[in-house]
């Protein structure tokens, strides 16, 4: 069962606009990215706003002159150590690359849309991993300590320690949690992987 | 749903990264491979030469320094303050007024309906759920509407279908009661209280 199966009935113009809903709440804004890079660009434009303004009315500069600078940038292999050119510049590319990397790269948060009635559905993975947890302990007989199941975009991963001397079976698992995955009908569906641990836990 | 501006984020952040990645990359380069040193000299000493060429011709007579500081000096006045309003355009959109109604059919005045009234109710509705633990309805402006964002923190394992089928129906109700139907997000969270209650000790 998809979305589209299930929205059919709405009109495409609704279905578009929550289409765009759902792409704001399923992706990273990237603020604290922004926030981070205009506070630290807004720096650096102060303190050159000073010396740029010192040398327009004339006064001696603060910390350097800008003809200065230039100089020293002419100079640059000669007149700074390697070791602290390179890690300064290895300093400054690790930093461009996080930037650059927030700005290129799709910034999933870790949420599944499902459909919903009314309105757009997003669903924490967390929340979702809760339920196949709860579904997998109940197939299992064993308690909450003994599941661990972590949803990401494409894997539902389940790890079960059974009880010492009752066997578990993995595959029974395995289709009760795929039959929960389809019934929450979160749109990618992911793949369903079930470990069930050699050791089991003993007294529960 | 808030109004950042996603897409001018994007491409400014993309830009300083970029920025910030030939710096350092000419810094690391220049510190590794010593024959580059030649050409960088050549190349600044090129550059030198020509702002050198640009400083002197907007000198005024009878001054020490060019007029282009000056100009300098209000452009990143103007950088500053973008910086500024930059970071103010993040997060925001919330909203006080949910709908308004300046005509009225022709009576006079006009009607507001804070947003209050869908927060508070939906909220009263939603924490009188077995299934639900805690719940805050925020309004937005959207599209010179409102819109509305529902954050519902369920109970450990219950079925997330489950629950946003119990949410669509008060959201349903609610359009039935104000006449006007808002676009609607329901975001089902794991908070750290779903984490603290007790396990259900029945298995």
């Amino acid at each position: 069962m998809s979305h589209t199966e299930l929205e059919s009935d709405r009109p495409a113009g609704q279905r578009l606009a929550d289409e765009r809903l759902a792409n704001r709440e399923l992706r990273s804004s990237r603020a604290t990215a922004s926030v981070i890079a205009a506070v630290l660009i807004a720096l650096v434009g102060l303190y050159l706003l000073l010396e740029a303004a010192l040398k327009a009315i004339g006064q001696p500069s603060w910390l350097a002159d800008p003809e200065e600078v230039a100089g020293w940038l002419h100079q640059l292999p000669g007149n700074v150590a390697p070791a602290v050119l390179g890690a300064s510049g290895a300093l400054i590319l690790l930093l461009g690359l996080f930037f650059f990397l927030q700005g290129v790269l799709p910034g999933h948060l870790h949420r599944h849309r499902i459909p919903g009635r009314r309105g757009v559905v997003v669903v924490d993975d967390e929340v979702l991993a809760s339920s196949l947890a709860r579904r997998a302990r109940t197939e299992a007989q064993v308690t909450r300590e003994q599941v661990l199941v972590v949803v990401s975009r494409g894997l539902v991963d389940v790890r079960l320690r059974p009880t010492s001397g009752i066997p578990v079976n993995a595959d029974a698992i395995q289709l009760a949690v795929e039959d929960e995955v389809r019934r929450s009908r979160i749109s990618p569906v992911p793949q369903v992987r079930v470990f069930v641990s050699s050791s089991g836990v003993v007294g529960q | 749903m808030n109004q950042t501006p996603r897409t001018l984020n994007r491409i400014l952040i993309t830009l300083l990264g970029l920025l910030l990645m030939l710096a350092g990359g000419t810094a690391l380069a220049l510190a590794l491979v010593p024959a580059l040193a030649g050409w960088w000299h050549a190349a600044t000493a090129q550059a030198g030469a020509n702002l050198q060429a640009v400083l002197d011709a907007t000198t005024l007579p009878g001054q020490r320094d060019s007029w282009l500081w000056i100009v300098a000096s209000l452009l990143l006045l103007l950088l500053v303050l973008l910086m500024i309003a930059w970071v103010a355009q993040q997060g925001k959109g919330r909203t006080g007024t949910i709908a308004a109604d300046y005509d009225g059919d022709g009576a006079p005045g006009a009607v507001q309906l804070s947003s209050g009234v869908a927060e508070q109710a939906l909220r009263a509705a939603l924490l009188e759920r077995d299934s639900i633990l805690h719940a805050t309805v925020t309004a937005f402006d959207y599209d010179g509407g409102g819109a509305l964002r529902i954050r519902v923190v369920p109970r450990l394992g219950v079925s997330p279908q489950a629950v946003a089928d119990e949410v669509s129906d008060l959201v349903e109700a609610l359009d039935l009661a104000l006449g006007m139907s808002f676009p609607v997000v329901i975001h089902l969270v794991a908070g750290a209280r779903s984490r603290l209650v007790r396990a259900d000790r029945v298995r």
